[in-house]
C-alpha cells in the first residue's frame, strides 16, 4: 500500500517536472512571465530575455531527475530493509544536491546578467521577479520525501514519525490547505498571461495555471526574503500571538473561546480611554494603558466564564454573542458624538472630529514606540535592550539551582545592569531605509513575547497551571482531586480574555493599524478568529503558537501584495486558515495513532519492545 | 395600530431565517452532531443563491421569469447541503471535534464568498443586485416572502417527522443512545450523515431567503449571527419544533423591535442592534438548567 502511494508520488513529481515551469527568469508586474521548462519554453506575451542568458542545462537536469525517479521507484522494492533505506538515503541526498545545483546555476546566471547591465549603466536591473518555480520545487519535495521514506524503512520508523506528531499533523494540514487553496485559485483565475492569447495548447494552459498557483504562493511567502518584509510580517503576527495565546489558554482548560474579537475590541476601548484621558505622568501612563487593555479583555471574557460557572451557559455561543455586543459598544462610543435617549440629547466626548469613526490621539506618554526606534534610536544601534535580555536570560539559566523567587530577583538585577551597561556602551551607527522605518512593528511585539513566556511559565511551571491542564484533560478527575472547577472556569476566561485584550496594545497604543495613535471603528477585530487557527496549528504550545502566528503574519503581509499584483483577494488567507483548522480537526487524514495519545503510546511502546528484542537477540548472537 | 401590524410582519420576516436554520439544526443535534457551522452554511447558501440568480440574469440578458429565483433557492440548498456534507465527513468519518470543524466552516464562509465575488464582480463585499426575487404573498396590509409561509408550515411537518414516523424515532434514538440504536439495527452513521446534510440544506435555504427573498443581493457576513441565535433558539426551545418556533418568534420579535426603534429617537441604533444578542445571552443563562440536550450530542460515534 505504502509503496504504491510512493509510486504515485513519483508519477506526480514527474508530471509536475514535465508540465510546470522550472524557473522564471523574468516577470512583468501583473505576473506574466517567461517560463522555462526542459520540454519547451512558454512565453505567451512574447517577453524578450537579454542576450547571453542560456538555460541549456535544464535538459540535462531533467534527464538526471527522471533516472533518479526511476531508481527510487525500483529501490522501494528491494528486499532487505537496511539496503533499501541506504539506497533511498543516497538518492534523497543526490536529489537535494541536484536542487541546490539548479538553484545556484539559475541565480548565478540571473545575477551575472543583472550586474552586467547595471555596470553598463542601466537604471534598473533588466530581470525582475525571477525565481525558481514548481518544476524545480517538485524535485526538492520529492527528495525530502525520499529521506523521510528512507527513515521509515529502518526499525522504529513509524514510532519516530508518531513521536513527532505535534509537528506532523500541523505540517500535513498546512500542505493539504496549500494544495486545496492552489486548486481554488487555479479554478477561479486564468493562467498568468494566458488571458486573451489565442491558440494555446493544452500543455501551455496547464503550465499557465501551474505558474499562476506557484507565483501566488511565492508572493504570499515573499515577505520572509527582505528585512522590511520580516518586520511587516512580525507586525501582522503580534496581535495573532496574543489572540492565539488567548484561544490556546482556553483550549488547555477545555474551553473554546471564540470571543477573542470582542475581548480585543473592549481591550482596545479600555486602552484608548486610559491612554487618552488618564492624567498620569508618562512613565506611569503607558503601563496603566497596557493594564487597561488586559482588564477590558478580562472583563469581557470573565462575564462569559461567570455565566458558564454560575448557570452552565455554553461559552461558545456566549462568546460569539459578546463579539456582536462588543462591536455595538465600539460603534456606540466612536461612530457619533450625539445620541438621543427617549428624546433627550446626550453628548459623548469620545469621537474625534471628522468623518471617520476614531478616537482622540493617545497622549505622548501612552504610546508604544516602533521597534526600530527601540533597537536603533536616532539611527544608532543601541546595545541596551539586547544586552539586558541576554544578561537576564543567562543569569536566570545559571541560577537554576536556586529557588524561583531568588532566580527572578537575580534575573531582574541582571536585566537592569545589562540595560545600564548597554546604554553606556557606544552604539553602532546604522542606516535605516525608509522601507524599514515605515513598518509598523512596535514594542507591542515585546509584550507578546512576554505573554508567551507567561503562558509557558503559568501552564507548565505552577500548580495553578497544572490544575488548569488537568481540568482540560479530565474535568471530573480534576474535581475529585480538589480543583474548584467553577473558579477555574472563571479564572481561565479572565486570563484568556486578558491575553486577547492585550492585542489592543499593538493596534491602539502602538499604532499598529495604520500608523496613527488612535482607536478606530475599523480595528480588525477578526484577528480574534485567526487566533483559533494559530492555537490549533501551534498545538497549544508556546513555541508552536509563536511559529504559527509568524507563519500567518507572513501570509497576511504577502496577501497585501497578492491583492495588488494578481488581483486575488487577500481573503484567500482566511480560507487557508479555515482549511488548516478543518484539516487539523480531522487529524490531517492521518491514521488515528497520530491524533489519539493512547494509540500513539501503543505504537511507541511496540517499537521500543521490538528494539529491545532486537538488542537481546544481537547480544545472544555476540555471546555465542 | 399600524405600528403593531408593521411589527408583526417584521417579526415574521426576521424570524424566518432563524426558524429555517433552527429546524435544520434540530435534525443535526437530535442525531447527536453539534452544528455550530449553521452560520457559515447560511452564508454559503446566500452567496450561492444570489450569484446563481445573477448569473442566470446575465446569461439570459436580464430575463425576469418565475423560475429563476427558485433555481437560486435550489442551488443555495444544494450548496448548504454540500457544506453540511463536509461537516458530516469531518465529524462523523474523521471524528473531528464538532465545534472546531464548525468554526472552520464559519471562518471559510467569511473568506470564500469574497474570493468568488472578486472574480465575478471585482468587489469583495457584495454581489450585484438581482431582479428576480422569491415571490411575495400579501396578507391584508402586509407582504411577506413565500418562504416565510413555507418556514412556518415546516414546523408541523418537522414535528410529525420527528415524533410520528419511524425515521424520526430512529433519529432521536441515534442522538440519545447510538449504541442501543445500532443494536436495534439502525444505521447510526447514515442517520447522522442524513441529518447533518439536511440541516445544511435548510440553512442554505435560510441563506437564500436572506439574499434573494429578504434583500436582493449577497452581502459579506449578512447573516449577522442568525446561525448562532438559531442554536440558542434550539436550547431555549428544548430541541422541540414547537419550542423552537416560540424561541425564534421571540428572537425575531427582538430584531423587529430593534429595527422599529432605530428609526425613532428612543434609543441609539448602535445600542438597539445589540439587544437581540443580549436577549440571547439572558435566555441562555435563564433556561439552560431546564433544557436537556440529546444525550449523545457532541460525541463522536465509535462502534
Amino acid at each position: 500500500m505504502g509503496r504504491y502511494l510512493f509510486l504515485i508520488l513519483g508519477v506526480i513529481a514527474l508530471a509536475l517536472m514535465m508540465l510546470s515551469p522550472w524557473a522564471v527568469p523574468m516577470r512583468e508586474f501583473d505576473g506574466t512571465g517567461y517560463l522555462l521548462n526542459p520540454l519547451g519554453i512558454m512565453n505567451p506575451k512574447g517577453l524578450t530575455l537579454p542576450e547571453g542568458l542560456r538555460f541549456d542545462w535544464l535538459g540535462l537536469f531533467f534527464g538526471t531527475w527522471v533516472s533518479l525517479l526511476l531508481a527510487a521507484s525500483v529501490a522501494v522494492f528491494l528486499p532487505n530493509p537496511e539496503t533499501r533505506a541506504r539506497v533511498l538515503y543516497i538518492l534523497g541526498g543526490v536529489g537535494l544536491a541536484l536542487f541546490a545545483l539548479e538553484a545556484a546555476l539559475f541565480y548565478q546566471a540571473i545575477t551575472a546578467v543583472n550586474d552586467a547591465a547595471l555596470a553598463a549603466g542601466a537604471r534598473r536591473p533588466p530581470l525582475r521577479r525571477f525565481a525558481l518555480s514548481l518544476g524545480a520545487y517538485a524535485g526538492l519535495f520529492y527528495s525530502l520525501t525520499l529521506l523521510l521514506v528512507a527513515r521509515m524503512q529502518l526499525p522504529g520508523g513509524l514510532a519516530f514519525l508518531v513521536g513527532l506528531r505535534g509537528v506532523v499533523v500541523p505540517v500535513v494540514s498546512l500542505l493539504l490547505a496549500v494544495v486545496v487553496g492552489a486548486v481554488v485559485v487555479a479554478i477561479l483565475r486564468p493562467g498568468l498571461g494566458t488571458q486573451g492569447v489565442e491558440g494555446l495548447g493544452l500543455r501551455e494552459l496547464i503550465a499557465g495555471k501551474l505558474d499562476l498557483v506557484t507565483y501566488t504562493f511565492q508572493i504570499l511567502f515573499s515577505p520572509i526574503l527582505t528585512l522590511p518584509g520580516i518586520f511587516n510580517s512580525l507586525a501582522f503576527a503580534t496581535p495573532l500571538i496574543f489572540t492565539g495565546l488567548a484561544v490556546a489558554f482556553g483550549f488547555r482548560a477545555g474551553l473554546f473561546n471564540i470571543g477573542a474579537p470582542g475581548q480585543l475590541t473592549i481591550g482596545a476601548l479600555f486602552a484608548m480611554l486610559a491612554g487618552v484621558y488618564l492624567p498620569l505622568p508618562g512613565w506611569l501612563l503607558l503601563p496603566a494603558a497596557i493594564v487597561a487593555a488586559a482588564l477590558g479583555g478580562a472583563l469581557w471574557g470573565g462575564i462569559v466564564g461567570w455565566l458558564k460557572a454560575r448557570f452552565g451557559a455554553n461559552e461558545v455561543i456566549n462568546t460569539i454573542m459578546m463579539n456582536y455586543i462588543a462591536a455595538s459598544v465600539l460603534l456606540f462610543m466612536l461612530a457619533a458624538n450625539e445620541y438621543s435617549f427617549f428624546g433627550n440629547k446626550v453628548r459623548l466626548p469620545f469621537k474625534a472630529e471628522g468623518f471617520e469613526g476614531r478616537s482622540e490621539e493617545i497622549q505622548e506618554g501612552g504610546r508604544i514606540p516602533l521597534m526600530i526606534n527601540i533597537f536603533a534610536p536616532n539611527s544608532t544601534f543601541s546595545w541596551a535592550l539586547p544586552l539586558a535580555v541576554v544578561a537576564a536570560l543567562t543569569v536566570y539559566y545559571v541560577t537554576r539551582r536556586l529557588e524561583l523567587g531568588k532566580r527572578l530577583l537575580a534575573a531582574l538585577v541582571a536585566l537592569v545592569a545589562g540595560y545600564v551597561v548597554g546604554q553606556v556602551l557606544p552604539g553602532i551607527p546604522v542606516t535605516i531605509s525608509s522601507a524599514l522605518s515605515s513598518q509598523l512593528l512596535n514594542g507591542s511585539f515585546l509584550i507578546a513575547v512576554l505573554a508567551l513566556l507567561f503562558y509557558n511559565f503559568y501552564l507548565f511551571r505552577t500548580a495553578g497551571g497544572y490544575e488548569l491542564r488537568a481540568t482540560g484533560l479530565a474535568p471530573k478527575a480534576a474535581e475529585y482531586a480538589g480543583v474548584n472547577l467553577r473558579r477555574k472556569i472563571i479564572l481561565t476566561m479572565i486570563i484568556s480574555g486578558a491575553l486577547a485584550g492585550l492585542a489592543a496594545t499593538h493596534y491602539v497604543l502602538g499604532a499598529g493599524m495604520d500608523g496613527t495613535y488612535r482607536l478606530k471603528t475599523a480595528i480588525p477585530s477578526s484577528v480574534g478568529f485567526d487566533g483559533i487557527a494559530v492555537a490549533l496549528m501551534g498545538q497549544n504550545m508556546p513555541l508552536g503558537i509563536f511559529l504559527s502566528a509568524t507563519l500567518f503574519g507572513v501570509l497576511l503581509a504577502g496577501g497585501v501584495s497578492l491583492n495588488a499584483q494578481l488581483g486575488i483577494s487577500n481573503q484567500i488567507i482566511q480560507v487557508l486558515q479555515a482549511l488548516i483548522i478543518l484539516f487539523i480537526a480531522v487529524g490531517g487524514f492521518l491514521p488515528r495513532y497520530f491524533t489519539d495519545p493512547l494509540r500513539a503510546a501503543q505504537v511507541e511502546t511496540e517499537a521500543k519492545a521490538e528494539q529491545e528484542a532486537r538488542q537481546a537477540k544481537s547480544a545472544t548472537v555476540a555471546g555465542d | 395600530m399600524e405600528i403593531v401590524i408593521a411589527l408583526f410582519f417584521s417579526t415574521l420576516r426576521q424570524a424566518t431565517p432563524l426558524l429555517l436554520t433552527a429546524l435544520g439544526g434540530l435534525f443535526s443535534e437530535r442525531s447527536g452532531v453539534v452544528n455550530i457551522a449553521l452560520e457559515g452554511m447560511i452564508l454559503f447558501g446566500a452567496a450561492a443563491a444570489a450569484i446563481t440568480v445573477n448569473r442566470i440574469e446575465v446569461a439570459t440578458g436580464g430575463l425576469e421569469a418565475f423560475w429563476i429565483p427558485w433555481v437560486g433557492l435550489l442551488v443555495g440548498a444544494i450548496v448548504g447541503g454540500l457544506v453540511g456534507l463536509i461537516h458530516a465527513i469531518a465529524t462523523i468519518k474523521y471524528r473531528a471535534d464538532q465545534i472546531v470543524s464548525g468554526t472552520a466552516i464559519n471562518i471559510a464562509a467569511l473568506g470564500a464568498p469574497s474570493i468568488v465575488l472578486q472574480v465575478l464582480y471585482n468587489n469583495t463585499s457584495t454581489s450585484q443586485e438581482v431582479k428576480n426575487r422569491l415571490p411575495l404573498i400579501s396578507f391584508g396590509s402586509g407582504e411577506v416572502s413565500i418562504l416565510v409561509l413555507i418556514a412556518f408550515l415546516l414546523v408541523p411537518v418537522v414535528w410529525w417527522v420527528l415524533f410520528k414516523t419511524p425515521w424520526g424515532l430512529r433519529l432521536r434514538a441515534v442522538g440519545e443512545h447510538p449504541q442501543a440504536a445500532e443494536t436495534m439495527g439502525v444505521n447510526v452513521i447514515r442517520m447522522r450523515y442524513t441529518a447533518v446534510i439536511l440541516s445544511g440544506m435548510l440553512a442554505g435555504i435560510a441563506g437564500a431567503y436572506l439574499s434573494i427573498g429578504f434583500l436582493n443581493q449577497f452581502i459579506r457576513a449578512m447573516s449577522a449571527g442568525a446561525g448562532f441565535i438559531a442554536l440558542a433558539a434550539l436550547i431555549f426551545g428544548k430541541w422541540h419544533p414547537l419550542g423552537v418556533l416560540g424561541a425564534t418568534l421571540l428572537f425575531g420579535f427582538a430584531q423587529a423591535l430593534a429595527i422599529q426603534l432605530q428609526g425613532g429617537d428612543i434609543l441609539p441604533a448602535t445600542i438597539v442592534q445589540a439587544l437581540p444578542f443580549i436577549l440571547t445571552m439572558l435566555v441562555l443563562a435563564g433556561f439552560i438548567g431546564r433544557s436537556r440536550p440529546p444525550a449523545a450530542v457532541g460525541k463522536p460515534y465509535d462502534k
